[in-house]
């Protein structure tokens, strides 16, 4: 069921786990181009977050998702049902945070966490610079009303629970990125509005953060910020530029978490 | 001289198409970036609507010329889109101008690679969309009002279905000790004839009140997602329970003629309390609506493995548009004048008989009105 339910795609040949999570945004096809490196020397996770990809929505729940904590839940149920021990966590964006703290639910299912653009708190404290206001928070709900990439509740079927048939799916314009537009306005409210920056002290997982240059969406002084927080922490600072390295500088990125395990 | 009708060519000539010209005045804006996202061309149409020289563009990021919710949107929607499908179609972006004001545009974009699939180029092409973007916000807002008003709308209808639960309820108690009070009239304290005959009317209409708060508590139950609960017992004796309806609905209606006809091989699983108030329902409304004139005949039988009870009434046949809308609550009314009951009566009949299995119909022609009720032996 839960496998079902966030579309866990299992493959490679290692011993070792290596889960992967997609942020805000888009789905798990996100990890594709880093993903397929580590598929000779170890076993490969990769799912939806539910309420994206082809996550099965009708389990998204406003009440459990209104926190990071539903989806780290999610995350330790995964972990449970494929059995893992010692597995490497590799979360983009939001769910660099949201493996943060599944790590801290179920100390035993990973051992090491690698955190790609990560932010405990986007908006703007006294005496912390997350890069951005309420009021800018605001303006990106609002294009997301305007935007809905493809979506439209006729397609909805299509979407949902035709991975056997790519066909489908194929037909679909934006379809790795296109969500119910009221799920994505509660994923976008949840992951900028959260304050996850009591966590970062209390992680005992090695870890490995990975910052780009000219992100906006984390800028490198929340990568440094999480650096100093997380007590067994490496900061590397990427040549990829933009929020998405995965995507523009996946050789990178393979290349930097293959050093760190 | 060549006659018009042999359509000459035009004695102008069609001008030669200036594809530099065509790129800098095109009637929509055209943005090229670097792999870094940076602006590495952009038409002067564009610059225009931002309202800067081209040359002070040049070298500046996509983000500084994006709303704040677009350059995140542009970050976790848009670049990873392009990425992985190669283009993006049809995005509403609010460019910024110098002093920031906003333009809205619907984007296109698509990557430029090379033969060996690097990537050299972002192109966009953007179109003013101010009307079209104010008319999808209208369209967008009315959606939202829509949405709030039914919302506020199916509170009303849950909290006024839980009005009629309570009150029918609290109308339970008044109506019990009315029901006694009339029974120790009749029974223990010598009346006159007259006051007999008015106690008894009281009982039965206090039987009648009682009978439809029981409709009516079904009902809200069923609204209110509880839905009609069975108390099934394997083994029913169903007969004396018919029997018992008929004998209760003749004692009140003592001028009406009555014919039962009962077939039933051996007990039912069934509720008993239920189908006695299926049974119950049709035939006062067969009192209610038939003809006075006419006999009631209530059949009952097993055939099939299937339990079929139905009840005929004469008298004038139910219209047509008045049967589709039967067994719909508060069904009554327009078509045929209702003498008694709000109309709920065959709708708790047609849960009872959902909730058993079964179904229940309507066959109405001059001769007769007859409603029945079929319900499998073996619960599935």
């Amino acid at each position: 069921m839960v496998l079902q339910r966030n579309n866990v795609n299992v493959f490679g040949n290692g011993v070792r786990t290596m889960m992967f999570a997609h942020g805000f945004g888009c789905d798990q096809h996100m990890w594709d181009p880093v993903a397929r490196n580590f598929a000779d020397d170890f076993r490969v996770v990769l799912f939806d977050q539910v309420g994206s990809g082809r996550s099965d929505l009708t389990s998204y729940d406003s009440a459990k998702y209104s926190t990071l904590d539903g989806y780290a839940d999610d995350i330790v149920e995964i972990g449970e049902a494929l059995g893992l021990t010692d597995a490497v966590f590799v979360g983009h964006s939001v769910s660099a945070m949201i493996g943060a703290l599944a790590t801290r639910k179920a100390p035993g299912l990973f051992s090491d966490l690698v955190m790609v653009g990560p932010s405990p708190r986007y908006i703007d404290d006294e005496g912390y610079v997350g890069g951005f206001s309420r009021a800018q928070i605001d303006e990106l709900l609002d294009f997301l009303a305007d935007n809905h990439l493809g979506w439209s509740a006729a397609m909805a079927p299509a979407i949902m629970g035709n991975a056997d048939r790519p066909e489908l799916g194929e037909a679909l314009t934006n379809s790795f990125c296109n969500t119910d537009p009221d799920i994505a306005r509660e994923f976008a409210r949840v992951t900028f509005l959260s304050d996850n920056r009591a966590d970062l002290p209390g992680i005992t997982a090695r870890t490995l953060i990975l910052q780009c240059r000219e992100d906006i969406i984390a800028p490198p002084c929340v990568g440094e910020y999480v650096h100093a927080q997380v007590p067994n922490s490496r900061f590397v600072l990427l040549d990829a530029t933009g929020h998405c390295p995965n995507l523009s500088a996946p050789d990178e990125v393979t290349a930097a978490i293959r050093a760190f395990v | 001289m060549k006659s018009p009708q042999q359509s000459a060519p035009l004695s102008e000539s069609v001008p030669t198409e200036d594809l530099a010209d065509l790129y800098e005045n095109a009637p929509c804006g055209y943005l090229s970036l670097s792999p870094h996202g940076r602006i590495v061309k952009v038409n002067t149409t564009l610059a225009n609507w931002l309202d800067t020289p081209a040359e002070r563009l040049l070298n500046r990021t996509i983000h500084e010329l994006l709303s704040v919710g677009g350059r995140i949107a542009y970050e976790t929607h848009l670049a990873p889109l392009l990425r992985m499908q190669g283009f993006v179609f049809e995005i509403a972006l609010d460019l910024v101008q110098r002093d920031g004001r906003k333009v809205p545009v619907l984007a296109n974009a698509t990557e430029r690679r090379d033969d060996s699939g690097h990537h050299i180029f972002t192109r966009l092409t953007l179109f003013k969309a101010v009307d079209r973007r104010t008319y999808e916000r209208s369209l967008l807002e009315a959606r939202i009002r829509a949405e709030t008003v039914a919302k506020a709308e199916q509170e009303t209808a849950a909290l006024r279905e839980q009005f009629i639960a309570v009150l029918g309820h609290d109308l339970r108690n008044p109506l019990a000790a009315l029901a006694a009070g009339v029974r120790m009239l009749t029974e223990r304290e010598a009346l006159s004839e007259r006051g007999i005959r008015v106690a008894k009317e009281m009982g039965s209409t206090v039987a009648r009140a009682s009978a439809l708060v029981d409709n009516l508590l079904d009902f809200a139950r069923g609204r209110l997602g509880e839905g009609l609960t069975l108390s099934r017992e394997s083994e029913v004796p169903i007969e004396p329970i018919l029997e018992q309806v008929v004998a209760e609905i003749q004692a009140v209606h003592p001028e009406r003629a009555i014919i039962t006809e009962f077939a039933i091989e051996g007990p039912i699983a069934c509720d008993p309390a239920r189908i006695g108030q299926l049974a119950a329902n049709l035939l006062s409304n067969a009192v209610t609506h038939g003809a006075a004139d006419a006999p009631i005949r209530v059949q009952a039988f097993t055939k099939d493995a299937h339990f079929v009870f139905s009840v005929a009434n004469g008298g004038d046949p139910i219209p047509l548009a008045a049967r589709e809308r039967l067994f719909q609550p508060f069904a009554r009314g327009d078509v045929r004048k209702s003498q008694n009951g709000l109309g709920l009566g065959l709708f708790i009949v047609s849960e009872i008989a959902r909730a058993h299995g079964g179904t229940v119909g309507v066959k109405s022609s001059d001769e007769e009105t007859r409603f029945t009720f079929t319900m499998p032996l073996e619960h599935e």
